[in-house]
């Protein structure tokens, strides 16, 4: 009985001592948030001419500066295009939230001032407990060329709903459907176009990744207007972004290269553009 | 008459042990929501990344000081660069840095004001552990216990290779502070 006694003293008091070593023992390490956003599912938020899920995070101004030469093809005549007339996008965009930004810029063709706004409606998470990215992209454009066309005349619409999902540390996708208006169009366009942006990223270094987009119109479309297709080297440098790229339109909004490139990529219709992204903390 | 004076030694020792751990747990300190930043160089420039998501328990009955911080928390103010900052510590596969050691010097909880204290223990980040002394201040006060502290860190000593763009290379040596208040637990 005694034996039994001391037995259980002997058991109580290693537990006590458990509890107290617990107290004075290492905090158990967690997470601060196990369910946050994998990184950055593409670098930029442009992929060429389309728009990316990835979002301006909340005070950060992102500055960019986009060309887009001639036809590559004309050979050394006019340089491979970089004589030829350039269409040039100066924008910039400020997160508001981290799933939320609005920006404005202008384009050189059709002396283009166009205002966008981007939102992230789901996010995909580090541990899959929310498997794609969506997010939401308007752009309402205004052409400010001397034509006599009144305000509404100029005005152009664009949205598009974009899926995304980062594969692998290396692979994203996309898939954007996507809708333009045009207020007024020549007698042989179309006022309405849709398409579906199809993106694939590839990171083949800590500096350097491989993009692709192809934007099939479906349904109507204007005369002569051809499926746009580019393809890219992103090379990222800290605080920049610089894309390099080959692509069929000259357009740089969405608006205009989903209902106005004429130019098919596999006749040699490509030309030189890059992009550059500056990220400046300003909030 | 043996069997009384053995449950009575049980219980004895019971209310011992039970008392000590209310004394420890009594003059233990913690928070979730402590201040910490680092400040890195490059040439021309600066830059500070922060969080107020260091978590850390100080427990004055044995000394011992035990803090941590996710990495994943801290800011810089530019996305692009926490993301850069992320993938340079391999957060994901070492997503905290740590410290765990003992108050090298005493405190003494009655005295109005900051003390100046030493602690020292090992810290661990990305995935190393090296003993280390931090110098900083103790105080306590109404709220709980004020901890100040301000060190360097070598971050190649850790086996982390300082992000360089071109010629441009971010200095090893980055120096951390930290501020915060840790509150008594109370069971």
């Amino acid at each position: 009985m005694l034996r039994t006694g001391l037995k259980t003293t002997f058991i109580f008091l290693f537990a006590l001592g458990l509890t107290a070593d617990g107290l004075l023992g290492q905090i158990p390490r967690r997470r601060a948030n196990p369910d946050a956003p994998v990184d950055e599912v593409f670098w930029a938020p442009s992929i060429i001419g389309m728009s990316s899920v990835t979002n301006i995070p909340k005070g950060n101004l992102n500055v960019t500066i986009l060309h887009a030469f001639g036809i590559a093809t004309n050979g050394i005549e006019d340089l491979w295009g970089l004589d030829a007339s350039a269409n040039i996008r100066f924008g910039v965009d400020y997160g508001l939230h981290d799933r939320l930004s609005v920006g404005f810029a202008r384009s050189r063709f059709d002396k283009l001032y166009d205002f966008r706004m981007k939102a992230n409606l789901l996010r995909q998470t580090r541990n899959d407990t929310i498997p794609i990215e969506i997010a939401v992209k308007g752009d309402f454009g205004i052409q400010t060329t001397k034509n006599g066309f009144g305000f509404a005349d100029r005005l152009s619409y664009f949205i598009s709903l974009m899926f995304a999902r980062k594969l692998t540390e290396r692979v994203s996708v996309q898939i954007s459907p996507m809708f333009s208006h045009f207020n007024t169009v020549f007698i042989e366009e179309e006022n309405d176009h849709f398409a579906v942006g199809l993106v694939a990223r590839y990171v083949i270094g800590d500096r350097m990744s491989l993009m692709v987009e192809y934007v099939p119109v479906l349904g109507k479309r204007s005369d002569g207007t051809r499926n746009a297709l580019s393809m890219g080297l992103n090379i990222e440098t800290g605080g920049h972004v610089f894309q390099l790229f080959l692509k069929t339109s000259q357009w740089l909004t969405e608006q205009h290269i989903i209902s106005r490139n004429t130019d098919n990529f596999l006749d040699g219709d490509f030309r030189f553009g890059f992009n550059v992204n500056r990220v400046f903390g300003v909030g | 008459m043996m069997i009384r004076r053995a449950a009575s030694l049980v219980l004895l020792l019971a209310a011992a042990m039970a008392g000590l751990s209310r004394f420890a747990s009594g003059q233990a300190f913690m928070t979730e929501s402590g201040y910490i930043e680092f400040n890195s160089k490059v040439p021309l420039h600066s830059f500070t990344g922060r969080s107020d998501q260091l978590v850390g328990i100080i427990n004055l009955a044995d000394s011992t000081v035990d803090f941590y911080i996710d990495l994943e928390t801290l800011r810089t103010g530019i996305g692009k660069r926490d993301k850069d900052m992320r993938k340079t510590l391999n957060v994901e596969e070492f997503p905290f840095a740590e410290f765990f050691g003992k108050l090298i010097t005493g405190f003494a909880p009655v005295l109005v004001g900051p003390q100046q204290i030493t602690v020292g223990g090992l810290f661990k980040l990305h995935g190393i552990g090296l003993p280390i002394q931090i110098e900083g201040t103790l105080e306590n006060t109404a709220d709980g216990l004020r901890v100040r502290a301000e060190f360097s860190l070598n971050i190649e000593d850790y086996d982390i290779v300082p992000p360089k763009i071109l010629f441009i290379r971010v200095d090893e040596i980055q120096r951390i502070r930290i501020n915060a208040l840790l509150t008594p637990i109370s069971h």
